[in-house]
């Protein structure tokens, strides 16, 4: 360690108990870091040295097209993740806390279960001959059986359903942390009550919203179980693509590339967000 | 300081220590798909074997090809036996990934030269066969040609996702291409053909997902394996099942490069290869033996649900040129599916 980084060690102030998280480090170095770093080298030399796996991903209109849809279901899963998840919260953060522990309990579980049970679920329920078409057939409400499955729809209802308790959970906490005489002090100075929730709560529930948001929106990013269950070929990820490297065109370069980009996109959206809404805020908001 | 530092080091001791004693617990060990097909041959194969010889077989998986060159690669490999596609295991050999087979241990006199080569021998061959919900479809769809007919048979239709062979196949016999002159695959022709009825595809990723495609009626006919229609039928499900110009491919079973325990897995490959652990996989799964041999030992019935039993108009899909053209093939097929 040289002497300029022991000095910024020194600013930084270690925290107490420092040396007790050595072991973590050496084992995210281990086996996090390193494998990183291995994954950088083989996309630049297999097969052969140079940058052109990065070229063929970026020149070519399927991998364009990946990398597209990838963004575009984990904004629109984020998206729709907000609007469902802040009025559970809402409920969440103004329940008896007797009631509010036994829903916390009911989200809670839907995450101990498993991802591919919950994922073939939805599929029963969605598929052209499922539970919902047959319903509203039966009904008369449609002739038609709606397409819900093997397209965007599919891919979207499944992963907000797999994505709320991540969005609830950070919003209970900044929600709970607002001081409802503000609401109070809104309404009697004259604010109606959409007034009041959209100038004092949604502000105040930002940097939960943020924090949830990046959460869901990072890990839609990298998602694989449900897009490739519930959607259709021209709805393929980016995680998708890169098994398919991986495993069935042991194509690892190509492969390798495409990981790292997805990686040091997350980074930067990650670096973003940290500068938007602050590092203590969005930790004060988990 | 020092004792964090010791710490870890026991514990990645303790972790190294473990593993070798789990691996000690068994002397070779064997990879599948998994679901029934595995089962079938732990039964067929692996404890007939592990009853005659005493050797221990542990099973694993599924299958993953980039795994196996993970482990090759490293030098570190801990399968010995695994259950590949054929064509994936030609491409293989030529890139370094498989021991050869020692054909001194393995008869190689009675399997079906279809599917041994220098560095696999065979492990089921199957037939892609064209089948139907009864209840779903209007009529009986009679061949390929059916598929693509949205007129006649109007709804879904369900089609094996990954690039392989027999989609490109099943659009060029549509089209009209004679069996003999399939090869080489005029793929501009073939996705040409099958985007004619893009909008109508379901794809299957795995047996079970076609199985459930048309037993539910989701989709009302497809291409699906013969053994999983087997399966269906068995379940008393109402299908229908067209032979017509059906499609041959196969399992082989490779030895990965570097395997530890290289010379057991040559015996498990003559039991698994010879015509009794042959003739017992057929008759559990309703795929075919690769052993010429193994139909003599099996039941009458069991024989009648054979690809073997429709060999006439029976297509082989050529695996060398598969495997000569894998990557081409897939860059195609993938863009094609994403647009």
């Amino acid at each position: 360690m040289s002497v300029e980084t022991r000095r910024n060690l020194g600013t930084v102030r270690l925290p107490a108990g420092f040396n007790g998280l050595l072991p973590a480090l050496v084992l995210i170095v281990l086996f996090f870091v390193v494998p990183v770093l291995a994954l950088l080298l083989r996309s630049v030399t297999e097969p052969e040295p140079g940058l052109q796996n990065y070229a063929a991903l970026l020149g070519d209109g399927t991998y364009a097209r990946v990398f597209f849809n990838t963004f575009l279901v984990a904004s629109v899963v984020t998206i729709v993740t907000v609007l469902v998840a802040f009025p559970v919260a809402w409920m969440l953060a103004i329940m008896p806390s007797a009631l509010a522990s036994v829903v916390f309990g009911v989200i809670i579980l839907s995450m101990w279960t498993n991802l591919l049970t919950r994922t073939y679920a939805w599929m029963v329920l969605l598929q052209r001959t499922g539970v919902i078409n047959r319903t509203l057939i039966a009904a008369g409400v449609i002739d038609q059986p709606l397409p819900l499955i093997n397209n965007l729809t599919g891919v979207t209802i499944g992963m907000v359903y797999i994505m709320l308790p991540f969005m609830i959970l950070p919003l209970v906490g900044t929600l709970r942390a607002i001081d409802p005489m503000t609401l109070r002090a809104a309404a009697l100075c004259g604010a109606s009550p959409f007034q009041a929730f959209r100038r004092i709560l949604v502000p105040l529930s930002l940097p939960g919203v943020a924090a949830g948001g990046l959460m869901v929106f990072v890990m839609s990013l990298g998602y694989f179980v449900t897009p490739a269950l519930l959607g259709g070929t021209s709805n393929m990820m980016l995680a998708e693509m890169i098994a398919q490297m991986i495993q069935s065109l042991l194509n690892w370069g190509l492969g390798s590339a495409a990981a790292f980009i997805l990686l040091v996109v997350t980074m930067a959206l990650y670096a973003l967000q940290l500068r938007l809404v602050g590092a203590r805020r969005m930790s004060g908001g988990l | 300081m020092k004792q964090i530092i010791t710490g870890i080091l026991a514990g990645l001791l303790a972790t190294t220590l473990l593993a070798t004693t789990a691996a000690k617990a068994a002397d070779m060990v064997f990879t599948s798909w998994g679901g029934t097909t595995q089962e079938a041959q732990t039964k067929s194969w692996a404890e007939p074997f592990t009853a005659a010889s005493g050797i221990k077989v542990m099973q694993d998986g599924p299958t993953d090809y980039g795994k196996l060159k993970a482990m090759v690669d490293s030098g570190s490999v801990n399968w010995d036996v695994v259950d590949v596609e054929m064509d994936f295991a030609i491409k293989a050999a030529k890139d370094g990934l498989l021991e050869p087979i020692d054909f001194t241990a393995v008869p190689k006199a009675d399997l079906d030269p279809r599917f041994t080569t220098d560095h696999a021998v065979g492990s089921f061959y199957y037939s892609f066969v064209l089948a139907w919900n009864k209840g779903a479809v209007s009529g009986e769809p009679a061949g390929w040609a059916d598929m693509f007919d949205l007129k006649k048979f109007p709804g879904k239709r369900t089609f094996y996702k990954w690039s392989a062979p027999g989609v490109i196949e099943i659009a060029l016999l549509a089209d009209g291409v004679p069996a003999d002159k399939l090869y080489p695959l005029d793929l501009d022709r073939a996705f040409k053909k099958l985007d004619t009825i893009k909008s109508d595809i379901v794809w299957w990723g795995g047996g079970a997902e076609s199985q459930q495609l048309i037993a539910s009626g989701e989709a009302t006919f497809g291409q699906l394996w013969n053994g999983r229609v087997f399966a269906l039928e068995k379940d008393g499900a109402d299908v229908g099942v067209s032979w017509n110009q059906n499609l041959t491919a196969a399992d082989v079973l490779v030895v990965p490069k570097g395997a530890k325990n290289k010379d057991t897995a040559m015996k498990f490959l003559a039991a698994a290869s010879s015509p009794a652990g042959q003739a017992k996989f057929a008759e559990s799964s309703g795929y075919a033996p690769i052993n010429t041999k193994a139909k003599a030992e099996m039941p009458a019935d069991a024989v009648k649900s054979l690809p073997d039993a429709h060999v006439d108009g029976q297509i082989n899909l050529d695996m060398n040129y598969w495997a000569a053209n894998r990557d081409t093939i897939a860059a195609r097929w993938y863009a094609w599916q994403a647009k």
